[in-house]
């Protein structure tokens, strides 16, 4: 027993270095390319890329479930993006509020027959409608199954454009994101199938109009952690993944892929649990395994603000979605696993995704109880446990500290220096106890999936809106 | 007295976890002290250069006039970027007259000399900037010293001496381009390739044609799509060659350019080019048979209709609709061709123009059709489905189509 207690902690001491030196290795990396970023942005035109003749049109599928609140002004926005040729698609997914007739009344909507093509597998579709105020825009009414893959789905079979740019209705996007975005793929736009941009967290920011006016830090602890998780995730994570081209999500909040590719492996899947990371893994397969020279690119410059759960059950909701959407789709792919046929998808970035994400809360666990025993039958060395805690936490505030330093150093979206000072802060006190309480949420995440349960929980959001709407006293409203 | 090193002695194993902490406080001040100073610095930067900006901008004519010397400035090297940029920022909105100063004064101050000189002489990414820059003076002595950058190692410097040249808008620049891809072949993506041949060709496509001829297929393709886009009446029965080369995208760069001669020379190739096996082909015909908007290319539009291909088919009918005076006919003779994806796609076309209400009107004063057709028709209109026994089309229109053909 005690030999297997102790060979179980050494097991758990050299996961969490190896998974420490992969993320330090990935810092270095993230690093390296965002010095190499910055030097390409200065030679970079965007009047010019806007100018040439070849600049490819963009579809902006934007599904939308109930937004009546902020439909009108968020399509606005969209319509108004700095990209010579956009087309905009609402995919109203049966919402049981006003979100249609609002957008007919702002709109002068009116019944088309436009050209749908049902590729794609998605729900009825009742009408598409085009707008006579602006004719880039078109709405597609259709039924619900509660799935935003889905809703995509009828966007895709609607859409025209080479490019589609999949886009949460209450998200805002940056004026130039799309100009930004697409700077690789014009670059190689054959190699370069998909892209990704940053996705920030909104939640604190000034908004007028839907436009962020001002970038501030939330007020709540929770909301500032998930700041410095976002800071990590994009700008290390993402960055460094891109770099060896294995970046296997695209957020589905912000996220530009080639349509005719998209269409190829059949659409989002319509009930995937994390369709972003299942649609980025069908693309790598399909291209792999037809032994295309690709690309999927992650440009950290093109910002798109997003509202994350400021309460602790939402976030719990999230993030044992998150896990089972990385279960239901690493599962499936589990036969692209270590076959060279995958390259380094299969050898590389589906092995971590498996040992340092989806199994990371289990060997947690198991690593707890372990060391737990290990001092109940006296057989734990409590000078090298203490060193072990402290190297973890040394290790992975460095981590966090190197993205907000990152995020300090590069793109400095955060302009008020206290905002910074407690971003800093926060990357030391993030390990208690919100790492257990997010362990703890992931298992339920693993649990909810064995038992079945897939049903979507709504999120507690308020929208982009909100802060005007705050100042006027308006309530928060759940949005799917 | 004892000093703080005897009390962690004192406090055994937990010394460690104090040290530990203390650490963490020293990084955090650390680290807040590194941010906090460089912000500072930056600010005053920022600061300092805005207030050289502001200055500058005070003195601005006496600078772009000569009556400041450039010897006053042109040594200091911030000096001389600040002036750069803002003289390039200038120059990027400056009408002719404006332009011609700010150039004029470019050369004068040896600004546009240094950049040449620096892109033929600095490596990576300086070359890079440097042939940015001279990109954005537009001067044609930078052609040559861009078109070395052309044969540059890194892919981004080549690129970024494409994309310059494009910037250079003149033939003298899509020579160098053309050259070059004779020389190495398609080394950078085709898009930007696309692109900086759209803009420098678009004054005289006829640098095109003799690069058509000797090059290989990869390039033809690219070339032929380049001609598609900058085609004009200028090449004339030139581009008529091409309509029956083996190569599809020049066939398609043929039908587009084709738009652009006399409808009566045009249309007869352009029919044959709207029966091409290759979808993308005629599509080109099709458009460019809906740009003339001349009656003898209704047949082949109304062939397009019930074309394999979607796109085409939509095409077809965009050009139908151009049709307004006669679109109650062409509608009777699209029911006719009792195609329901042709149908569907004229139906589109006429929302999508909104003349729904208006086609329905006249088909309803429509003097030369029954009642019967009439009744038929509207219901077609209001249903979008094809009734089992259409209206045969009028005779006159018919003869009308063909003898136009």
């Amino acid at each position: 027993m005690i030999h297997f207690l102790d060979a179980a902690n050494h097991a758990l001491f050299f996961y969490y270095l190896l998974s420490n030196v992969a993320y330090l290795a990935m810092l270095v990396i993230a690093l390296r390319t965002s010095a190499a970023h910055l030097r390409h942005l200065e030679c970079i035109r965007f009047d010019w890329i806007k100018a040439s003749p070849m600049v490819p049109p963009i579809t902006l599928l934007v599904p939308a479930h109930n937004e009546e609140k902020f439909i009108c002004t968020a399509v606005r926005n969209l319509l108004d993006l700095d990209y010579p040729e956009i087309e905009v698609i609402v995919i109203n997914d049966g919402s049981t509020d006003e979100t249609l007739p609002i957008m007919q009344k702002e709109f002068r909507l009116r019944l088309v027959r436009a050209v749908y093509v049902p590729q794609a597998m998605s729900a009825p579709v009742r009408g598409l409608y085009r707008s006579d105020v602006d004719v880039r825009l078109l709405v597609v009414d259709k039924e619900s199954v509660g799935s935003k893959a889905d809703a995509v789905n009828a966007g895709l079979n609607a859409a025209s454009s080479p490019y589609v740019c999949v886009v949460d209705a209450d998200s805002v996007l940056e004026r130039d994101a799309l100009l930004r975005i697409m700077v690789p793929i014009m670059a190689d736009p054959k190699r370069v199938v998909a892209a990704g941009g940053i996705v920030r967290v909104l939640n604190g920011a000034d908004i007028e109009a839907g436009r962020i006016r001002r970038v501030r830090l939330a007020k709540k602890s929770i909301e500032v952690i998930q700041v410095v998780e976002y800071l990590r995730a994009f700008l290390i994570g993402r960055e460094a993944w891109a770099r060896g081209n294995m970046l296997m999500i695209v957020s589905g909040a912000f996220g530009v892929f080639r349509t005719d590719l998209v269409r190829a492996v059949g659409g989002y899947r319509p009930f995937a649990i994390g369709e972003d990371f299942d649609l980025v893994t069908r693309l790598h397969r399909h291209l792999l395994e037809k032994r295309t020279d690709y690309r999927i690119e992650f440009v950290p410059d093109p910002v798109c603000w997003t509202e994350v759960p400021s309460d602790l059950r939402s976030l719990a909701r999230q993030r044992a979605r998150w896990q089972k959407g990385l279960l239901d789709v690493l599962w499936p792919n589990k036969d692209m696993l270590f076959r060279p046929r995958y390259g380094r998808i299969g050898c590389l970035a589906l092995p971590y995704l498996w040992l340092f994400e989806l199994l990371a809360p289990v060997i947690e666990v198991t690593g707890f109880v372990t060391v737990l025993l290990a001092a109940v039958f006296g057989a734990l060395s409590w000078s090298f446990s203490i060193q072990f805690v402290l190297f973890g936490y040394g290790f992975g505030t460095m981590i966090s500290v190197g993205s907000v330093l990152q995020e300090e150093l590069t793109y400095k979206r955060y302009n008020d220096w206290q905002d910074v000072a407690r971003l800093v802060c926060y990357c030391f006190l993030e390990h208690f106890p919100y790492r257990q309480l997010h362990m703890i949420w992931r298992l339920q995440g693993l649990w909810q999936y064995f038992r079945g349960d897939m049903a979507w929980r709504p999120l507690q959001r308020r929208g982009p809106q909100s802060v005007d709407g705050d100042k006027a006293g308006s309530s928060p409203v759940a949005v799917s | 007295m004892e000093s703080a090193f005897d009390t962690f002695r004192k406090l055994g194993p937990a010394a460690f976890v104090v040290k530990a902490i203390v650490s963490v406080i020293v990084a955090v001040v650390l680290l807040l002290g590194f941010i906090l100073l460089r912000r500072t610095y930056r600010k005053w930067y920022f600061a300092n250069r805005d207030a050289r900006r502001f200055a500058i901008r005070q003195k601005w004519d006496a600078l772009i006039s000569g009556k400041i010397p450039c010897t006053a400035w042109r040594t200091k090297a911030s000096e001389r970027q600040l002036i750069e940029d803002m003289v390039l920022d200038a120059f990027e909105i400056a009408n002719s007259e404006e332009s011609v100063r700010l150039l004029k004064f470019m050369r004068a101050s040896g600004l546009v000399e240094k950049r040449i000189s620096e892109a033929r002489h600095h490596k990576g990414w300086r070359r890079h900037r440097a042939l940015v820059a001279l990109a954005r003076t537009r001067a044609p002595e930078g052609i040559p010293a861009l078109s070395e950058g052309l044969r540059d190692r890194d892919s981004e410097t080549r690129l970024a001496a494409l994309r310059g040249l494009g910037r250079m808008a003149c033939p003298e620049a899509a020579k160098e381009i053309l050259n070059w891809v004779d020389d190495v072949g398609l080394v950078v993506p085709a898009l930007p390739l696309q692109s900086a041949l759209v803009q420098t060709c678009g004054e005289r496509p006829q640098v095109l044609l003799p690069h058509l001829h000797n090059a290989d297929k990869t390039v033809r393709e690219v070339l032929g799509r380049v001609l598609g886009e900058v085609a004009s009446s200028s090449l004339g029965p030139e581009l008529l060659q091409f309509a029956d080369d083996d190569l599809p995208e020049l066939r398609a760069a043929a039908a587009r350019g084709l738009a652009y001669l006399n409808p009566s020379a045009a249309v007869n190739v352009l029919g044959e080019l709207a029966k091409d096996a290759v979808w993308f082909v005629r599509l080109r015909a099709i458009v460019s048979l809906g740009g003339l908007c001349h009656p003898a290319a209704l047949p082949s539009l109304l062939h397009g209709l019930t074309d394999s291909n979607r796109l085409v088919r939509l095409r077809a009918a965009e050009g139908l609709v151009d049709f307004k005076a006669d679109l109650a006919q062409i509608f009777e003779m699209v029911v006719a061709l009792q195609d329901q994806y042709g149908l569907h796609a004229f139906l589109t076309a006429v929302e999508n123009a909104g003349l729904q209400t208006s086609l329905a009107a006249r088909i309803q004063t429509s003097p030369r059709a029954s009642s019967e057709t009439i009744q038929s028709l509207l219901e077609v209109l209001r249903t979008a489905k094809l009734s089992p026994e259409p209206p045969a089309p009028q005779e006159s229109i018919r003869v009308k189509a063909a003898s136009q053909s």
